[in-house]
């Protein structure tokens, strides 16, 4: 065997995907900074303000201020914590959201890596996030933040069932888990019009995936304070927050790349396609969170076990039965 | 009407005693000791009365305590003395027939040191648990020595003990919580998300209104009276107004009334507004909290044009209005009116009322039954969500409410939602109200003649209620002929509709617990005085 052949090999992949990852790494924090400002702005011209406008043109620099703010505020450890599981929770969440971005295609050549099983990687790091979650709520010794962890767990496992469930009709049409070919297969006619309620199922179940309203109940601040991350200061509350936003975009860029197809669109380059897409997905999520009240647990986990579990059955049977025929 | 005073007659000696409802704002006046107290109580409440108030007076020789019921249908209202001994003041406690006698009677054992006998946690509800002496008693006037209470009278006291079974956990929700809405605390037992025991710990807003009523001359306390309720400023200050107005058998000219009633009716919308947007914050949706904010803005204008003040308002004096309003004030109101009507209510409509998930979570949540209200005291919407048109204003109509025409919204037992949609038609409602007074706006003095320059009322008392947003707000107040009151009470709405809450939280989740709390509409500082 070549040894200098196969190191050379080793080395390039290797290579490229730490390449892949400081560049994963820029465009999660730009974005997350992007988002924060993007969510206020939103927020404030929904509520007859104008948000942010002092910090920059538009206010675009006042995310900046507020991280610079956030890195020189003091760690505050509470009393009594358990120190490992506090100190790991924060650092813990931000590894899946980084490794989720590995195989999402922004355009037909920009791609860290294509992996045959992208959604598969995707949903089973996603999973590992609610395990920080736990940690978080558990270590911080304090009821609001365990309530807000439990809650947690029980929504995410709860939705992540239905959010697999929705992407199986596509996985099925499309002959493959690779994101990659998946958006690839949508060159005429994107999969939204083939699989609207598979669309929309997966709509529903990234919002709660994600904790936004109005299945924010692991953070519902009249409740829970601010839930898990009741106890965390500075640098590792700012962790969560881009953890939070990041998450978004993930499951935003997800819906692009299976319902939207990606990143194609006529004229202009791919990934602006695939952004401005996903941009628009986001776009509608902080609509919701500015619109509608939070649902109650009991509500919120009927909902999926009842209604949207058994609706994405239906609709993988039917879709398996359709291209069969 | 009759039975009653039958039984009640036959019960204390030397029974019921018809008083002049005109300038005492009670219609019967009976006196029972310790001993036939629990008979006497246990007739109003087999009448069904309602525990309206209950609180002491300190006449030196003896401590006064005074019982008023009151009746939802009836309209009739019932003053109870008992007299204790200042030494050794002893009486069965009532709060096993009435659970608003639960709080009242551990305020008044704070205040007064009255022990309340079978009473089940007769702990501190304001103060301190160091406070070692009375402070209501005439025997503890400002500035000067205190009076010590012996510790073994304290540790008699302090009865209540907080016990955690196995696979319970305790939560403070407050004094620092979002939803309390103030500094609220209340030690919630938990099992899980399911609430098992909840417990409001009072006071740590409280400035002793009371106390200082006693200390200040009428005029003076007359700011104070804004600073209890924050929002309700204004119907504070026409309970208080109207009450000592009413001792001293003065009527403001009309034109003062019109004003009044505009500028309280005005303030209720803010209240109500302000309540639909931190309710809705409560539920998850912050929106709505900066439209309202944005409606809210209007009649803040409009009230500091011609008060003064934004917020703690003190507006209107003995006798009528410090100042007439000019014509800039109608046509504001004017505008208001039709900004609502316009445009506002219609948005409303549409962002939060037939919003599915706004409905889940408040139907048949917080519902209080209409015999609840009654063992509780419960007045103002949340009364009223349990299908009683209980209103004050047609109830003992004061200032010149009987002339305007409105209905009093009430709800289908449907708890939250009926509370949110009575609050949204009440405003409605007292839009028409201000809309008739513009238009019926007579010319003329805004200040009757003859008020005299000292405020001293003729000797004897008088429980005067006015509708506060909140309910059924109640002034006591007894003279004795100087120019500062002998005695003051505040019944406050908020107090009694918060005592419904540990009853309706028992076995719901955490999450309907904050749209319960937040449906009852609680001013803290209203609540501790």
């Amino acid at each position: 065997m070549d040894w200098t052949g196969l190191i050379e090999i080793v080395g390039r992949e290797l290579f490229g995907v730490i390449a892949g990852l400081i560049g994963v790494l820029a465009f999660v924090v730009l974005n997350a900074l992007f988002l924060t400002w993007l969510e206020r702005k939103i927020a404030g011209h929904m509520q007859r303000r104008i948000g942010p406008k002092e910090v920059g043109p538009f206010g675009l620099i006042q995310p900046l201020a507020d991280t610079l703010k956030l890195l020189g505020k003091e760690l505050l450890t509470p009393h009594d914590v358990s120190r490992p599981l506090y100190f790991l929770a924060p650092t813990l969440i931000f590894i899946p959201v980084l490794v989720s971005f590995v195989v999402i295609p922004f355009d037909r050549q920009l791609l860290v890596k294509d992996i045959n099983v992208g959604i598969l990687v995707i949903l089973a790091f996603s999973s590992l996030s609610v395990l920080s979650i736990l940690l978080a709520g558990w270590g911080s010794n304090n009821k609001y933040a365990l309530i807000g962890a439990i809650r947690s767990v029980a929504q995410n496992i709860a939705y992540e069932i239905p959010l697999l469930l929705s992407l199986l009709p596509i996985i099925m049409m499309a002959n493959s888990f690779s994101l990659k070919t998946i958006v690839a297969a949508q060159e005429g006619l994107w999969y939204v019009a083939l699989q609207p309620v598979a669309f929309l199922l997966f709509f529903i179940a990234a919002v709660a995936e994600t904790n936004r309203t109005p299945f924010d109940l692991p953070e519902a601040e009249s409740e829970l304070v601010a839930g898990f991350h009741t106890e965390y200061t500075g640098m590792r509350f700012a962790l969560f927050f881009l953890a939070e936003y990041t998450n978004i975009v993930i499951v935003c860029a997800i819906a692009t790349s299976f319902f939207l197809g990606g990143y194609q669109g006529p004229l202009l380059p791919g990934w602006l396609w695939f952004l401005g897409k996903t941009y628009f997905l986001v776009f509608v999520i902080i609509w919701f969170r500015w619109t509608f009240p939070r649902v109650r647990f009991d509500q919120l986990l009927n909902f999926a076990w009842k209604i949207m579990i058994p609706v994405a059955f239906i609709n993988i049977i039917v879709t398996g039965g359709l291209l069969k025929l | 009407m009759s039975n009653p005073i039958d039984k009640l007659s036959a019960i204390a000696l030397p029974g019921l005693i018809e008083t002049d409802y005109q300038t005492r704002g009670y219609h019967y006046c009976l006196e029972a000791t310790a001993d036939n107290i629990l008979p006497v109580v246990q007739t109003f409440d087999d009448e069904g009365f309602y525990l309206e108030d209950l609180t002491c007076v300190d006449r030196e020789k003896q401590l006064e305590l005074v019982y008023f019921f009151f009746h939802y249908d009836r309209h009739k209202r019932f003053k109870v003395v008992v007299a204790l001994d200042p030494a050794q003041p002893s009486v069965p406690s009532v709060s096993g027939i009435y659970s608003s006698a639960y709080f009242l009677e551990r305020e008044v054992c704070e205040f007064f040191g009255v022990f309340f006998a079978g009473h089940k946690n007769l702990t501190y509800l304001f103060l301190h648990d160091a406070i070692d002496y009375y402070p209501l008693r005439k025997d503890y006037p400002l500035r000067k020595e205190r009076v010590a209470v012996s510790a073994a009278e304290k540790a008699r006291l302090n009865s209540f003990a907080v016990t955690e079974s196995d696979d319970s956990f305790f939560v403070n929700m407050g004094p620092q919580h979002p939803s309390t809405h103030g500094v609220l605390r209340i030690i919630i037992k938990m099992d899980g998300e399911y609430i098992l025991e909840a417990e409001p710990v009072l006071g740590y807003l409280h400035r002793m209104h009371e106390k200082m009523g006693e200390n200040r001359t009428y005029q003076q306390f007359l700011p104070n009276t804004g600073r209890m309720d924050y929002l309700g400023a204004i119907s504070f200050n026409l309970g208080y107004v109207t009450a000592v107005e009413k001792m001293l058998g003065i009527a403001p000219p009309p034109r003062a009334e019109h004003i009044r009633i505009i500028t309280t009716e005005l303030n209720r919308i803010a209240s109500h507004l302000l309540w639909v947007g931190a309710y809705l914050a409560d539920l998850g949706a912050l929106t709505p909290f900066l439209f309202v904010f944005d409606d809210r803005e209007q009649i803040l204008d409009i009230l500091e044009a011609v008060t003064g003040s934004r917020l703690t308002y003190c507006y209107f004096r003995f006798g009528g209005m410090p100042d007439d309003v000019d014509e800039t004030f109608a046509e504001k109101t004017k505008r208001f009116i039709d900004r609502m009507h316009n445009e506002r209510f219609s948005m409303y409509e549409k962002l939060i009322t037939g919003n599915p998930i706004f409905i889940s979570r408040t139907k048949n949540v917080g519902v209080v039954t209409r015999e609840s209200a009654r063992k509780h005291g419960v007045t103002g919407p949340v009364l009223r969500s349990c299908g009683l048109p209980f209103d004050m204003r047609r109830v003992e109509p004061y200032s010149l409410y009987e002339r305007f025409n409105f209905d009093i919204p009430v709800g289908g037992g449907n708890g939250a939602l009926d509370m949110y949609r009575i609050r949204i038609r009440e405003m409605e409602m007292s839009l028409r109200i201000i809309e008739q007074a513009l238009a019926a706006m007579p010319a003329g003095p805004v200040m009757a003649e003859k008020v005299p320059k000292k405020i001293k009322p003729p000797a004897g008392d008088i429980y005067h209620t006015v509708e506060s947003p909140r309910g059924e707000l109640g002034v006591y107040i007894v003279s004795d002929e100087t120019d500062r009151p002998y005695r003051m009470h505040w019944r406050v709405p908020s107090y009694f509709n918060l005592m419904t809450f540990p009853e309706s939280a028992r076995g719901i989740l955490l999450a309907d617990a904050v749209a319960v709390l937040g449906s009852l509409d609680l001013v803290i500082p209203e609540i501790d005085r």
